[in-house]
């Protein structure tokens, strides 16, 4: 009877055709793929938790998110747990497509699963950036800007764009009920039957075995007889399941885990000020952004424009045209030593500049706080005056001293090249060309720039290594 | 043609009329804001009189903006303006030319900060550093005979 219900349901051919499978042995980092499922899943049971209570109306989206974090039960841990395996799920995305530049999974007959791969990439970076804008607060609102500005220079179709996006001639609640329809229907539809399709190729084609790498395999078809001998074999192949279930199934449950851990324990992603056009404010990206941020930074004026567009084009183009344009017959690290470089070049490079946009080096910003000194040296009443005119005149908006502030100008009181009184003189008054500093000719009287510059010169004076903690007058 | 390959395309055409029968009129509904909003008249709004901004000093103005914009919270935007001579008033929209990040301006180095990718301007909206490769935005401004500031909102662009 049990039997006859399976049956009737489908479930015997599940079983015959992919339970009980043989499969070239998996090691436990192929469970990255799995992981990407469950952590999908997880987003899903999350995000539709939270449709229950969010509203999509620029009037009370904010609240509603509050109300979540706030007021619900165990709902600061439902929003937590959908950040930060938003967060994660990019991370192992990313883990995923590098293993499989490693790998060669692009290879034949995997173009198809690769190709869905690329599309199903695209569209988790959509979900993990439109996610943060449904929050309404002033990283959601700037977050949005962002997106319209890049896309505003994409040539001859830029306001046509923005428009589109937008909804309305300025941001409002036309963009909201656009990014909430993006990211709560549109790409999830799209993006669990692309995950389908992608699940049903890896079956049809299987994973990137090992028995692939030993020797040059050019077709499709000694792709598979490679893969069947492994699979068939007592040694080199195991079942599905539970073998290469267990295996796998045991990473998916450990990076579900670092993310539940990371939930219970950072909590939900901070809620800034509601969205509004008014305040001065620090918008930041969500940490698995922060790389680009940092290398936008970077970018010279002349570059920038062409850059917001061509990039993700040319990655996306890059990414799907790989099969046709590596055509080599080596699968597997040992046999990619290009790429094994390529990948873990881009890894350094990513936390590099990660770490960079935590510094954020170039961001000038007004602070009225004067420049401490250290603890036990006493300066004149000339460079005190100087000490206080120095953020009057907004010096420490852009320069530290002696490590204190900010870092866009040179740290004055490190600069190699020390000036004379008469040369920091005339820098302040005329800055040369090629320098980002605005002219203090007309607006710095005499004993103000005499003041500043006797400051200067004293804090080149200063004893080094001089901890936060000793300082005072902050 | 047999009757075979007849009932091929039949099915075929079926299908596809079907598809834009459904997928016409969304599409339309869908895409509809890219050309619906593109025309946009001149949309002059009061910004405060003209004698209330000092002379020479950079000011921040909250304005209103057009009653259909839904959600209240962005019903009113802030600028910030500034008066050179007596009778010459420049108005910045807050947006970085870069990628849209809100600019703060900076009293005492007299420069506008953006938040984001280090882009910094003076305060004639031209760059000094950082990646925006245009000056800042200005609305189109006049003052009227009884002394008021007016800006046109749409002078600048949709995402500005």
């Amino acid at each position: 009877m049990k039997k006859k219900i399976a049956e009737r349901f489908g479930a015997v051919t599940i079983k015959e055709n992919i339970l009980e499978r043989r499969v070239p042995k998996t090691p436990w980092y192929q469970g990255d793929g799995a992981t990407l499922t469950t952590l999908l899943l997880v987003q899903v049971i999350t995000g539709v938790t939270m449709t229950l209570y969010y509203t999509n109306s620029a009037d009370f989206a904010y609240d509603s998110v509050e109300y979540i974090t706030t007021t619900l039960p165990m709902g600061w841990l439902v929003r937590a747990i959908h950040f930060w395996t938003a967060g994660i799920m990019v991370v192992v995305m990313v883990g995923h497509f590098f293993r499989h530049l490693v790998m060669g999974g692009y290879k034949p007959p995997r173009e198809g699963t690769w190709t869905v791969g690329v599309l199903q990439f695209f569209l988790v970076l959509t979900m993990s950036f439109s996610g943060y804008v449904l929050r309404w607060d002033e990283r959601a609102i700037y977050a949005a800007h962002v997106l319209l500005n890049m896309f505003s220079k994409v040539p001859l179709i830029g306001e046509e764009l923005v428009l589109l996006v937008q909804g309305a001639p300025q941001i409002g609640s036309l963009t909201l009920t656009r990014f909430h329809s993006v990211h709560v229907l549109i790409v999830p539809l799209l993006l669990i039957g692309l995950v389908a399709v992608h699940l049903y190729l890896v079956i049809l084609h299987g994973i990137t075995a090992k028995a692939e790498h030993k020797r040059a395999i050019e077709t499709a078809g000694e792709q598979k007889k490679a893969y069947k001998e492994a699979a068939q074999s007592p040694e080199r192949g195991e079942w599905f399941y539970p073998e290469a279930n267990a295996r796998i199934g045991t990473m998916a449950l450990a990076v579900f885990l670092l993310a539940f851990s990371l939930a219970l324990v950072a909590g939900p992603p901070q809620l800034y000020p509601e969205a509004n056009l008014v305040r001065s404010s620090m918008p930041q990206e969500e940490w698995w952004f922060w790389w680009y941020s940092a290398l936008i930074a970077q970018l010279p004026p002349a570059m920038a424009p062409i850059f917001y567009p061509v990039f993700p084009l040319a990655l996306f183009v890059g990414m799907l045209l790989l099969p046709i344009l590596d055509r080599g017959s080596n699968r597997g690290p040992r046999k990619r030593p290009v790429w094994v470089a390529a990948v873990g070049l881009s890894i350094i490079a990513l936390l590099w500049l990660s770490s960079l946009r935590v510094q954020s080096p170039w961001t000038g910003w007004p602070d009225s706080r004067p420049p401490p000194v250290p603890e036990q040296v006493v300066i004149s009443e000339k460079a005190e005056k100087g000490r206080l005119l120095f953020s009057r005149y907004g010096c420490n908006s852009c320069h530290a001293l002696a490590s204190h502030g900010r870092k866009v100008g040179p740290d004055l009181a490190r600069i190699e090249h020390r000036m004379s009184q008469k040369e920091l003189r005339t820098f302040i008054l005329n800055p040369p060309d090629d320098v980002s500093m605005p002219s203090y000719q007309g607006r710095m009287g005499a004993d103000d720039l005499e003041r500043v510059v006797e400051f200067v010169l004293v804090a080149q004076t200063f004893p080094r290594r001089t901890g936060q903690g000793e300082q005072k007058g902050q | 043609m047999n009757r075979r390959t007849m009932m091929k395309w039949l099915v075929k055409g079926i299908g596809l009329v079907t598809a834009a029968m459904v997928g016409i009129p969304t599409m339309i509904a869908a895409f509809s804001p890219s050309w619906l909003h593109r025309s946009r008249r001149s949309r002059w709004r009061f910004l405060g009189a003209v004698d209330s901004l000092p002379l020479g000093e950079m000011r921040k103005i909250v304005v209103a903006l057009p009653d259909e914009e839904w959600g209240e919270a962005l019903r009113q935007k802030a600028v910030y303006a500034w008066r050179p001579a007596e009778r010459q008033v420049i108005v910045y929209s807050r947006s970085c030319t870069d990628l849209g990040c809100p600019l703060t301006f900076d009293p005492g180095s007299q420069c506008f900060f953006c938040p984001c990718h280090g882009g910094i301007f003076d305060k004639n909206g031209e760059r000094l550093a950082g990646p925006p490769n245009r000056p800042m935005y200005r609305y189109a401004a006049r003052i009227t005979e009884g002394g008021e500031i007016e800006i046109d909102l749409n002078s600048v662009p949709p995402m500005a």
